[in-house]
Formats: C-alpha cells, structure tokens, sequence
C-alpha cells in the first residue's frame, strides 16, 4: 500500500511535506491504523496519536483522502491509493499527525459538560422516563474526536469564538437533559452571534461524524428551544 | 446591538427573507393585474398608497436582510477591527442611502 503522510517536526522543520512510503500488507491488516503501527515499526520518527483502537477514544482522529476520520475504524480495503494522511484541518499541528486540542476542549468546558442540579440531593438516585432518556440517544455517544468541527468551515474561520458541532452536541446534551436544571443559563449562554450562530447549516460535521451522530440536528434543537424559550 | 445578534439576528434574517419572497409576488401580481404601459403601471404602483407601502415595506425588509447577512460574511472573513469597523460602517452606509434615495423617488413620484 502507498501512502502519503504530513511530516512536520516544528524542532527540525522549517515548512511541512509530504512523504511517500510504501508498506506491504499482511493479512493481519485489517484497519488504517495496523498500517499505521506497523508504519511506526520501520519509521519511528512518524508521530501520532492512538488508544483504544476500536473508535472509542477518538485519539486517532485525522484526515484521510481528504475526509476526516479514524484510523482505527476505517478499512484498508476501502481506501484509495496513494492514501494521503494529514493533520486534522484547522488545528494547529504539534507534530506529524498530532494536533493541539486546547482551544477545542476549552469550548467543550464552556458548555459545563455535567449534569447542573441544585436541587436538595434525593435518597436514591435522580430517575428519568424511559422517553427522558431516549432524549440522550445520539448525543451521549459522542468522542470528541473532533472529525466534525475540524471539517467545519465556520469552525476554521473562527475557532476562538464559535464552539462547533463537537461543542454544540454536548450543549444539547446537556440542554435536552430531563435531571438538568440550567437549561435557561445555557440556553442563554448560547443566544450569541459567536458561540451558536457562526453555524451554516453546512452539515459537514454530520456527513463526517464517524459515530454517525448528527450535530447539526442538535445544532438546530438548540436553536428552536432558544425560539420557543426566549422571552 | 442586541437586536442584532444572536437568535433575533437570525430569526430577522429568516422572516425578512419571507417577507421580501411575499412582498415580490405582491407586487408581480399588483403590476401584472394593471392597464398601460410599463412605465405607467410603475407609476401607478409607487404613487397608490397600497403600493407604496409595499415597495417601502420590501427595501425595509431587504436592507434588514442584506444588513444581516453581510454582516455575518464580515465576521467571518474580516477579522482585523480596523478593517471591519469601516467596512461595516460602508455597507451600513449604502444600505441607508440606498433607503433614503428610495423615499426620495416615492415622494417624487407622489
């Protein structure tokens, strides 16, 4: 298999490239990201990121053929050659295929990503409704692999101030959470012309969620529940 | 301004945008449904009050929508606040005399 890879050491570099390798594949090869390792073995100098291996992490998030995804989750067979792998776009680039996720986890604490109950504890735990928590499903699976705000083009534009999909998700998540008594607060926190609506309504973010989740649904949950609630 | 930002910025957006889509058929049928010549019917358009009222009713509602919209392009692609500042002020400043100059030709043709 052929690939080409970013390489950018920032110590020893003074601008990217890209470099070719090509690698013979074993049966055992099943995933982008068995390439990858067995890369590493001939290579040691290629740099990236990776935990779980089977699309539970979200630590090996990159661009792959032009279409951002993991490595672990997505198979060799269905890959056209040369493969071109590249940092997640948008994102300031550590080194290789590693990105710095500051700014992206730093608006996913914006969103207070818990549960906010004020109220008196109760002997046993809080309950929801079996339609409660169905509420939940198709938001709480997110990785925050950030595959979705890194192919959002209002996230490249202004990633200090829009939260993106990745953010937005787990505000609704939050937002549409039956034991959550700030609903208001975030729903008023999100009322700005930055955090929710730099959205387009482009939709990459859904078209790319490797967990199949759609937040741009949720992106357009927020904005009824601030029609409906707003006063 | 607050009216401006956030979700009343994109509801304005949304409802300017109907308004201006009903407004255009309005007055498509109100010109259609005329006697004379092109020039007359036009005439006869701005210097009625129901038509008038129309034709304020969709400059209002465009410049609102092209106000908002611009907007959001500068915000996305001008980052520099020296550069944005002015070229808001610009684009706010066409689309008031734009405003003005059509008062000026209802008032006229009045």
């Amino acid at each position: 298999m052929r690939l080409r890879i970013y390489r950018f050491d920032p110590d020893v570099d003074e601008r990217p490239r890209m470099q070719d390798y090509d690698v013979a594949l074993r049966h055992t090869d099943r995933m982008l990201l068995d390439v990858l390792v067995r890369l590493k073995e001939i290579d040691d100098s290629l740099s990236f990121r990776r935990s779980c291996r089977e699309g539970v992490c979200g630590s090996d998030a990159m661009n792959i053929n032009g279409r951002n995804g993991l490595a672990c989750i997505q198979p060799v067979s269905e890959l056209k050659e040369p493969v071109t792998l590249r940092p997640l776009p948008g994102f300031p680039v550590v080194r290789d295929l590693i990105v710095d996720m500051t700014q992206f986890f730093a608006h996913y604490h914006s969103i207070r990503p818990y549960v906010i109950d004020d109220r008196p504890m109760p002997e046993r735990e809080r309950l929801q409704s079996p339609e409660e928590r169905e509420r939940l499903n198709g938001l709480y699976e997110c990785i925050l692999c950030a595959c979705c705000s890194a192919f959002c083009p209002s996230y490249w534009w202004n990633p200090d101030k829009f939260i993106g999909p990745a953010g937005l998700l787990q505000a609704w998540r939050f937002i549409t959470d039956s034991r959550d008594t700030a609903r208001a607060e975030r729903l008023a926190y999100l009322d700005d012309v930055y955090r929710l609506y730099r959205c387009r309504t482009i939709m990459n973010c859904t078209e790319v969620c490797p967990k199949g989740l759609s937040p741009s649904h949720a992106i357009e949950q927020i904005r009824t529940a601030l029609v409906k609630e707003s006063s | 301004m607050r009216v401006f930002s956030g979700q009343r910025a994109w509801l304005l957006q949304r409802f300017s945008a109907l308004a201006i889509l009903v407004l255009l058929v309005l007055g498509a049928f109100t010109l259609a449904g005329a006697d004379g010549s092109a020039y007359e019917r036009w005439h006869a358009l701005a210097t009625s009050t129901h038509g008038s009222v129309l034709i304020v009713a969709f400059f209002v509602s465009m410049g609102l929508h092209a106000w908002i919209g611009v907007r959001d392009v500068v915000l996305d692609y001008v980052h520099p606040l020296a550069l944005r500042l002015p070229l808001l002020a610009v684009v706010a400043f066409v689309l008031v005399a734009v405003q003005i100059r059509v008062a000026m030709i209802l008032m006229g043709a009045s």
